[in-house]
């Protein structure tokens, strides 16, 4: 059927080896080449995901702000421990009725644009956010202020309609990010073009793959930033992530994977920081649903599970476990102890006591993509079931979890992380009054102490009622508590002052040099 | 009406209804923008609020109907969660989109053309057998894996191809090239193993009939026969499949674009899914249904210059 192939002339198969080697040349030669490190005030740093706008009034997600933390600055910003120091304001007072809170702002900040910072731009940021038309998620957040007044060019005050002791904690999250007046009076588009007063302006954003910062030269805080550029690349796929910092296309990468951390400590230019987040990572309970609705069942599902082991296995070693629903960075955080420690035979006591042992079955919802909480999700069903709990696991779509699960209740147990808060109020809102949590967790008292919280403003007496109502829920246990993740961050080398300011879920370039 | 004209005519109600069906769609799947922008910070009375200034309170039908309206003047509408245009949006990303799924494409035919032939002319040898073994392979490798796979090989541990990104053609085409060529290696691949069965049958097909012997007999040399003759019939289901797989490869590159991290339209769509962003999703999915109404006009177009005796009037 065949004949034979006509012989290719040696001197093509010589062209085409040739041809080869060019391209492979020129690839090669093709700067920079991916290996090498960038200069050295050029930072690379990986991160999951990217913003959705550089509008900081127009989000409400964490990787957006990671970014604009670089682009913005608020009137005040939390420092290493959590504590409030001043920012954009050099120094606040308060009425003594706790309604006037009056701002003296630092002079000298230029906008990116050239203009001045003064008390206008104050004013017109917190109407922007309070506009509807601007459709922040954060409108009501912000708190209830009814006026804000220029007092003098650098001295504005916020009148608040009733007393809310959030507001400095609120004005420090970076959606209290200030902006120009005039710009704002101008309708700029600052989604995509943002002007702020922070330490980076924008160079270039390509959605979904990087963003180039540029130092801002007219910084506020002399001689910094110490970096010249700042790339920040979105990397959803984790062995990309991983290969980049070990391989130096990567100055830092962010959350590396537990199960990655023996490779990148093998790499003697590749240093970890472990640093706990502000997370808190729960076994949420729906607390109205048959069972679940006895609070000997709920004790039970605490003594069943070993919440140390699936806090280390499924979030990394370093985790913290905790009793109460709090970070345990926060200054607000209780320390309980172990209440209800691990023991199965306890468990099935209790069980049985309340009618169930012969054993239960529950619906465990775990929600995609998240895949260490359906990592626990899978360690939980097991020791679940060494107490005569079936746990039936289903997992579900992110959006799917937030609409079903977390907004429409129909779950029995699910594991989430519920992310910081600069101020006890922003995590413990609605606790307590069942309509207004997804647990349906009720209690009045609990639900007293958090209003109580909220409108007292000297700190000592809000930490001890923090505390009660903490330990009351801890009491009733109405979800097991699971506690704070370790988050692993990748540094080559030579980074330093690489600073996360876990407070806030965010990072800080600004001293950063390599 | 010229055929060109009719085609294109049709062209419009198919992406209609894969827009009305993407409308419904997102409507059936629980989780709002309002719900996925608060996330688990939402707060019953935050999520009115934004629902309210989103406009996402208004009936189904009236936004529906708004949508189209907008559409009839070629506003795709503007996306909340990225608060840009979406047809900006999209302008942006479909260059990316199509380098990724013609260069995949391209290496596939470079690929899959050779072999196939080769295969087909020594049927059954050890040479056929590897080339099928091979396909067979290329088909089980899910494309993300083989992409991971490159990018560690080829990408971490040589300074040949970046590990991220794209740069524009425009921009610099030597960048460009280096951007693409994995993403698009990987993606081919798994076409070239698909197409090299399909170049294989035809041409095996062809050898067999008459006309061949006939050609060979008037003493046409073997090589002659193969690129006058069969080739020319064999290419024609070739060209088709080929041609609907590049309506594939778009979808394809769904995957790839997010293990290298390339900002094409897959990306965007995935993003508008996530984050429940309907005007995203609609003009992502409509500018895929449209790329690939086209891509089946381009290719019956191709029929008649590959064979004379296809014309259309």
């Amino acid at each position: 059927m065949t004949g034979r192939t006509p012989r290719t002339p040696t001197a093509s198969r010589w062209l085409w080896k040739a041809t080869v080697l060019v391209l492979v040349g020129a690839l090669a030669a093709a700067g920079p080449p991916a290996g090498a490190q960038a200069p050295r005030d050029r930072f690379v740093f990986a991160l999951s995901g990217g913003p959705d706008t550089l509008d900081p009034h127009g989000t409400a997600a964490t990787l957006s702000f990671m970014v604009m933390k670089s682009l913005y600055d608020t009137l005040v910003e939390p420092d290493d421990a959590g504590k409030l120091v001043p920012a954009l304001a050099e120094s606040w007072t308060v009425s003594p009725d706790g309604l006037a809170w009056t701002f003296k702002l630092r002079s000298g900040v230029r906008f990116h644009h050239g203009k001045g910072l003064d008390a206008g731009d104050v004013k017109a940021t917190l109407e922007r956010i309070l506009d509807p038309a601007t459709r922040s998620p954060r409108r009501l957040q912000i708190g209830p202020i009814r006026t804000v007044e220029v007092v003098d060019p650098l001295t504005v005050r916020i009148v608040l309609a009733e007393r809310y002791a959030p507001i400095l904690a609120a004005l420090a999250e970076g959606w209290g990010a200030i902006l120009p007046a005039d710009l704002i009076a101008r309708r700029h588009d600052f989604s995509t073009r943002p002007v702020g007063t922070g330490p980076f302006t924008l160079g270039e954003w390509q959605r979904d793959s990087f963003i180039r910062l540029q130092r801002f030269d007219g910084y506020w805080m002399s001689g910094l930033p110490r970096l010249r550029e700042v790339v920040i690349r979105f990397v959803p796929e984790r062995a990309v992530k991983i290969a980049g910092l070990l391989s130096g296309e990567f100055d830092a990468v962010d959350a590396i994977d537990p199960d990655d951390l023996p490779r990148a400590r093998a790499n003697p230019d590749v240093r970890i920081i472990t640093q706990l987040t502000s997370l808190v990572n729960v076994i949420a309970i729906n607390n109205s649903r048959g069972p679940l609705r006895d609070v000997r069942v709920r004790r039970a599902l605490w003594h069943a599970v070993d919440r140390r082991q699936v806090l280390k296995t499924a979030y990394g070693p370093d985790s913290v476990t905790s009793a109460v629903f709090m970070d345990v960075t926060s200054p607000f955080w209780v320390d309980l102890g172990d209440p209800y420690p691990f023991d199965p035979d306890r468990a099935r006591r209790l069980l049985s006591e309340a009618g169930y042992g012969s054993g239960l079955t529950l619906d465990l919802a775990l929600p995609q993509p998240y895949q260490p909480h359906i990592d626990a999700g899978q360690l939980v069903q097991a020791m679940l079931a060494r107490v005569g709990v079936t746990a039936r696991t289903r997992v579900v779509e992110w959006g799917f979890w937030l609409s079903r699960v977390f907004g429409g209740g129909e779950y029995d147990l699910t594991i989430i992380g519920h992310t910081g808060k600069l101020d006890p109020e922003g995590r413990l809102v609605g606790w307590g009054d069942a309509a207004r949590n997804y647990v349906r967790y009720e209690n009045q008292k609990v639900s007293d102490l958090i209003h109580a919280g909220r409108i007292t403003a000297n700190p000592e007496h809000r930490r001890r009622i923090y505390a009660e109502a903490l330990k009351l829920m801890t009491e009733d246990a109405m979800m097991v508590i699971l506690g704070s993740p370790a988050r692993y961050v990748g540094l080559r080398a030579p980074v330093r002052e690489f600073r996360q300011v876990y407070a806030v879920d965010t990072y800080d370039f600004r001293k950063t040099v390599k | 009406m010229p055929f060109v004209a009719r085609r294109l005519l049709a062209v419009a109600p198919t992406v209609l209804v894969v827009a009305t069906v993407t409308f419904v769609a997102l409507q059936i799947i629980p989780g709002d923008l309002a719900e996925i922008m608060l996330g688990v910070d939402a707060r019953p009375e935050d999520l009115a609020r934004l629902r309210r200034d989103l406009g996402l309170d208004r009936p189904l039908v009236l936004r529906y109907v708004e949508w189209l309206g907008h559409l009839a003047r070629g506003d795709l509408g503007t996306s909340v969660s990225y608060r840009e245009p979406v047809s900006r949006l999209i302008v942006a990303r479909l260059p990316v989109t199509l380098s990724v799924a013609f260069s995949a494409m391209l290496i596939a035919v470079t690929l899959a053309l050779p072999l196939g032939v080769v295969a087909a002319r020594r049927a059954w040898s050890p040479m056929d057998l590897t080339v099928l073994a091979g396909s067979q392979v290329g088909l089980a490798i899910p494309t993300f894996w083989l992409g991971i796979l490159l990018l560690l090989w080829l990408a971490a541990a040589t300074p040949l191809f970046p590990l991220q990104g794209y740069v524009a053609f425009r921009t610099d085409p030597v960048q460009w090239l280096r951007h693409l060529f994995l993403p698009a290696l990987a993606l081919g691949a798994e076409r070239a193993a698909a197409l090299v069965r399909l170049v294989r049958a035809a041409v095996l097909d062809e050898l067999h009939r008459e006309y061949v012997r006939t050609a060979r007999g008037k003493g046409l040399m073997d090589g002659e026969v193969l690129r006058r003759h069969v080739l020319r019939n064999a290419l024609i289901p070739v060209i088709t499949v080929a041609g609907l797989q590049l309506g594939y490869l778009m979808g394809g590159a769904i995957v790839i674009e997010q293990v290298f991290g390339l900002p094409g339209l897959g990306r965007l769509l995935l993003q508008g899914i996530y984050a429940r962003d309907l005007l995203i999703v609609q003009g992502a999915v409509m500018t895929i249904a449209l790329m690939f109404a086209l891509l089946n006009l381009a290719v019956d177009l191709v029929y008649a210059a590959v064979d004379p005796r296809i014309t259309y009037a």
